[in-house]
């Protein structure tokens, strides 16, 4: 309540500076279901943190960070990403807000007869549209070389040149992780990154993760079933249980036990 | 011992049924009176049809000798013709190939109006499917005959039906497989903020890309069937040539003719499946 009220009060700048997303009122309800998925979900995610979602199947963790970029169309509630609003948006602005937002999904969603290089170039596009980032045979030289790099960060530089319906799951998401690199975006969505990943390449990427928190200032949003990823690469933990927004607490004062009994 | 629980495992599997026995799902749907009814409707239909269709075994009986007379006529295929027959079978083929082209690139920017993910409006998008199934509603030979008509016999009448029946074939396909590509890829470069335009060229095309390889190979051996007919009403290409060589009574020459046909629907037919294999398996 208190810091609430301190937003309030300070100018618009600094506003932008602290919080980089920041959710009230939020609601959703699928058409041709009775319940709603959440309603009235609050918080605010200053920049430069790293949040964790976790909650049970069918909580509504992915369709809430969908609705935090609008992706789904949230009923009510406001969402202001980066000190400006985004409900009012549409078309090319809301387009434009979106460019600093990246966002790794439970499915990888690559375009599946393309290479992995092509796919990671197209995070290019969230900045530049034109020919130059459809394929990696018309992009530039430096583009190629940081399509690469980012591949290379997620180990993935060996199969650049692989259709990505030729990939396995996990290199998949990896890939998909690398286009999100190349994006270079000030804030992360990340639905279960590490879901398909074998336990030590899930580790590196939440490693990976948590370098750019820490070095890059980047804002994380993610969801994970693995306890341990929340307590270990999150300052925050929210808990969506009942369609409402139950858990809101700092990783420190959580243990494995105290958030398994979340699921309960 | 063993009894006793092999009991105890099915009275709990009986009570776990008795809880989800309501949503158990029925093996199969009983069919409703009004289906059945509608079943025996087409049946007397079908037989009423059989008899309109003139099926009659004494005619085909009756016919069997000239068949054979006919036949054989038609060997030794005469050859004195041969030349110009190559060359009509040669444009033949030409207005099947520009054609099919011409509609190809068109039906891309008119798929684009129909698919239910890449139209700007739902009017246009119904505008557009209403035109191109008419287009591909009417048959090819009244298209030939309205061409006929107003631009006049020739080559270039059978060209222009065969873009109209190109678009009303490949438009109608290529919207249809838009729509079946997965959503999700387009969906995450949305959300990153891309363009409208790059998430069509980068993963609609792309992804859309095999079945319109088939499609347009499908298209054009489709074209060159039809082409072959065309020329009976004057819109140019072999079907002249066949159609004066039946009048004429000359069956050798149609005989030579047939063969040509098939020859080319052969050859096209071979190469557009190797082109299919080649450009399927590629990697961009
Ligand atoms: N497009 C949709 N239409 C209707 N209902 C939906 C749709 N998408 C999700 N739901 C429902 O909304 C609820 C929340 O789904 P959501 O995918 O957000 O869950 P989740 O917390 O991400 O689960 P998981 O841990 O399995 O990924 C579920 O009950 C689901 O059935
Ligand atoms: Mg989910």
């Amino acid at each position: 309540m208190n810091s609430c009220a301190e937003s309030l009060t300070m100018p618009r700048s600094v506003l932008a500076t602290t919080s980089q997303l920041k959710v009230s009122g939020l609601a959703k309800r699928f058409d041709g279901c009775s319940q709603s998925v959440f309603s009235d979900v609050n918080f605010t995610i200053s920049t430069g943190q790293s949040v964790a979602l976790i909650g049970a199947n069918g909580a509504g963790k992915s369709t809430l960070l969908r609705c935090c970029a609008r992706l789904i169309e949230p009923d009510a509630g406001s969402i202001i990403l980066d000190g400006e609003a985004l409900s009012s948006k549409s078309g090319s602005e809301l387009r434009k807000a979106r460019n600093r937002v990246g966002f790794v999904f439970q499915k990888h969603c690559l375009v599946p007869r393309l290479s992995a290089l092509t796919n990671v170039l197209h995070g290019n596009l969230a900045h530049r549209s034109g020919p130059r980032n459809w394929l990696q045979g018309f992009a530039r030289q430096e583009d190629r070389g940081r399509a690469m790099d980012c591949l290379n960060q997620v180990g993935m530089a060996h199969v650049a040149d692989k259709r990505c319906d030729q990939l396995s799951g996990g290199q998949a998401q990896r890939v998909a992780i690398a286009r999100a690199l190349m994006q270079d975006p000030k804030m992360l969505f990340a639905d279960e990154p590490t879901a398909s990943l074998d336990p030590q390449s899930g580790d590196d990427i939440m490693e990976l993760f948590s370098s750019l928190v820490k070095v890059r200032g980047l804002t994380l949003f993610f969801v994970s079933h693995h306890i341990e990823h929340a307590l270990n690469y999150s300052d925050r933990i929210l808990g969506l249980q009942e369609r409402q927004l139950l858990l809101d607490t700092p990783s420190q004062s959580e243990s494995l036990p105290s958030l398994r009994a979340f699921y309960a | 011992m063993l009894e006793r629980g092999g009991e105890t495992v099915t009275s709990a599997h009986k009570a776990n049924l008795s809880v989800i026995g309501d949503q158990m799902p029925v093996r199969f749907e009983r069919p409703s009176w009004l289906s059945n009814i509608l079943c025996a409707l087409f049946l007397l239909f079908l037989l009423w049809s059989m008899s309109s269709a003139g099926l009659s075994l004494s005619d085909l009986l009756e016919g069997l000798p000239n068949m054979a007379t006919i036949a054989g006529e038609m060997v030794p295929p005469a050859t004195d013709r041969a030349g110009p027959m190559a060359n009509a079978i040669l444009v033949t083929f030409q207005m099947a190939l520009v054609g099919t082209v011409i509609g190809i690139l068109i039906s891309i920017p008119v798929a684009m109006l129909m698919a239910r993910n890449t139209s700007p409006h739902p009017i246009v998008r119904h505008v557009a499917r209403s035109v191109v199934s008419f287009f591909r509603t009417v048959p090819d030979l009244a298209w030939a005959l309205f061409f006929v008509a107003s631009v006049g016999l020739g080559a270039f009448a059978g060209t222009l039906t065969i873009i109209i029946d190109t678009i009303g074939f490949c438009a109608r396909f290529f919207a249809e497989s838009m729509e079946e590509v997965d959503p999700g890829p387009s969906e995450a470069l949305a959300s990153i903020g891309a363009s409208p335009i790059d998430r069509i060229v980068v993963v609609l095309l792309p992804s859309a890309m095999p079945s319109f390889i088939n499609t347009s190979l499908f298209s054009l051996e489709k074209a060159v069937r039809s082409s072959v007919v065309l020329g009976l009403v004057g819109a140019g290409g072999i079907g002249a040539e066949l159609a004066v060589s039946m009048e004429m009574f000359r069956y050798d020459q149609a005989a030579t003719i047939v063969i040509m046909i098939f020859v080319l629907v052969f050859a096209v037919e071979q190469f557009s499946s190797v082109i299919r294999n080649r450009l399927l398996r590629q990697n961009v």
